[in-house]
């Protein structure tokens, strides 16, 4: 019973069917989404440490997967991203009271100057369904954010998203502070016009030319 | 624009058609926010880089914002960068329902309008291209780019709605566009990229096939501009039936000439950072000539960058890149 509830979730979340009012997947319409399914599979005794290694860990990676091999697009991975986040919410509470551990916590913004957000969305939502606590500083995010971040969570991993080539060169001054205020931070960053070399060139430690890239490398350090 | 085609495809030379204005602002002693807020300053933009560079034909700049801003968008108008949609401007059905579709009188369009009636009048060695959103791109400026990805799945009727009064809109600008006598108009689409081949053909080609059956002729061609297409939605593009197709550096060129029918220009796709901005002139002509040389024997093929060169582009890439094309065709 509690494997089948973790293999639902598993399914609602990889083929992003949120909850029960959502008509999408249509051949899941009418039926229980991510939010219903986790309600009842805490219910059921399942454990939250189950339901995020098991299941939504699981689903995230098939879909990062799909993403990078041109079998699903954008809109499908943040319907993914919405479930996983449906399924979280239930989960939060075992997170504060610390009964699930998760891999570290995530800083992520987008550079100062610049206001484009569906690369860092995306991706704090792929790394969040990694087993990651994210904390999403959004758009237009100035060094003494990022800065005061890092230092109220020293053992955090930043990352910093850029779409403009106007904005890419805002990255450096963001992560010189953020190593002169806590050095051992390591900090990715991603975007369209950036490129492993401008990343290695303004002292990143990752690049993420795809989200796929990015949880690999995530994973790698955390290891 | 046949006659534009026909050139293109006749031509014993490849043509080069870098899409930039930038290089003309920074050049005039002007700033971005001037040239997308004064027509004047524009067109002299254009008509600068027409009078320096040997391209095969003059563009505006691509400015992803105006025709937000048109409809009530609150716009971020830096010095000297591109312009952005500061938030959404419609969030559910009921908004979209209330959502009028602007007169052309509206924000920064007659701006955009003088510029390129000035150019069309002024630059006679050359043809003139406009430029405008593409509607599915419009519409996630509208909506918000991620939640747009979703509700086409989950409100796909609202968002058929609010793509259709985007359309609306970008047909009449469009014709305004056609009736400065510019020669064409570049179609910028790069948010249907993200998309697949079949969200694609439904959210973004039925509608640019809109554009295109109203505007398009053989005095002033389409050119469907996508650069998130990253090679699973080129189909889509060609449905539109714009006689050109702009592609960015994504995107495998090779494969894409063999996708698309010869007698549909393909326009592409060096990178405009990597390569024009980042570059070095050794770079820029090595990575011209090797794609010259790849797309050897493609008649319909046209160097171009791979999006608008961003500000700060060094004027030695440009020559290098466009001397490149001429020694090639030489």
């Amino acid at each position: 019973m509690n494997q089948e509830l973790l293999e639902k979730l598993s399914e609602c979340v990889e083929f992003g069917k949120i909850n029960l009012a959502s008509p999408y997947p249509p051949q899941m319409k009418g039926m229980p989404g991510a939010d219903e399914i986790t309600k009842e599979a805490l219910e059921a005794g399942v454990t939250p440490g189950e339901i995020l290694n098991e299941a939504l860990i699981s689903a995230m990676n098939k879909v990062g997967q799909k993403f990078s091999e041109n079998k699903i697009f954008v809109p499908q991975m943040l319907l993914s991203a919405k479930a996983m986040s449906a399924s979280m919410i239930h989960l939060k509470p075992f997170f504060a009271n610390g009964s699930v551990k998760r891999k570290g916590i995530f800083i992520i913004g987008t550079v100062f100057g610049d206001l484009h957000d569906i690369g860092k969305n995306l991706f704090s939502m792929m790394v969040e369904g990694a087993g990651w606590e994210v904390i999403d500083l959004g758009i237009d995010v100035k060094i003494e954010k990022f800065v005061e971040a890092v230092q109220q969570n020293p053992n955090a991993v930043v990352g910093i998203s850029a779409l403009l080539t106007t904005t890419m060169v805002h990255m450096k001054p963001v992560i010189e502070a953020i190593k002169s205020a806590v050095p051992e931070t390591k900090v990715i960053v991603g975007g369209a016009p950036l490129s492993a070399e401008f990343a290695a060139s303004i002292g990143a430690d990752g690049y993420g030319k795809n989200p796929q890239e990015g949880i690999l490398w995530l994973d790698k350090i955390s290891a | 624009m046949k006659q534009f085609i026909d050139q293109i495809l006749q031509s014993p030379n490849v043509a080069a058609l870098p899409i930039m204005t930038h290089p003309g602002i920074e050049a005039l002693g002007k700033t971005v926010r001037d040239a997308v807020t004064d027509g004047n300053v524009q067109y002299q933009a254009i008509q600068y880089l027409s009078d320096n560079f040997n391209t095969t034909a003059c563009t505006s700049i691509m400015d992803l914002t105006v025709e937000a801003e048109a409809f009530g968008s609150k716009i971020n108008l830096p010095e000297n960068e591109v312009p952005s949609v500061l938030e959404r401007l419609v969030s559910d059905v009921d908004s979209v329902e209330a959502l009028v579709v602007p007169t052309l009188d509206k924000g920064r369009i007659p701006q955009y309008l003088l510029a390129n009636k000035l150019a069309a009048e002024n630059i006679k060695d050359k043809p003139v291209f406009s430029g405008c959103i593409g509607p599915y791109s419009l519409a996630g400026r509208l909506y918000d780019m991620s939640e747009i990805m979703v509700a086409i799945y989950i409100d796909p009727e609202t968002m058929l709605s609010l793509l259709s009064k985007c359309t609306e809109l970008l047909v009449n600008y469009c014709k305004a566009l056609k009736a400065t006598g510019t020669a064409g108009v570049i179609i910028a689409e790069p948010a249907a990229g993200l998309l697949s081949n079949d969200d694609c053909m439904v959210y973004s080609t039925a509608f640019v096939k809109q554009i295109v059956d109203a505007v398009q002729d053989d005095g002033f061609t389409v050119i469907l501009h996508n650069c998130g297409n990253t090679g699973q939605c080129t189909d889509a593009m060609v449905a539109s039936g714009a006689r050109a197709l702009h592609f960015g550096n994504a995107i495998d060129m090779e494969g894409v000439l063999k996708q698309c029918p010869s007698d549909v220009v393909v326009m592409g796709n060096l990178n405009p950072v990597g390569v024009f901005k980042q570059g070095s002139v050794e770079s820029v002509k090595l990575e011209t000539r090797s794609l010259l040389q790849k797309m050897a024997g493609y008649k319909n093929f046209v160097i171009s960058s791979g999006c608008d060169l961003p500000p700060h582009v060094p004027e030695v890439n440009i020559r290098a890149f466009l001397e490149t094309v001429e020694a090639y065709n030489s």
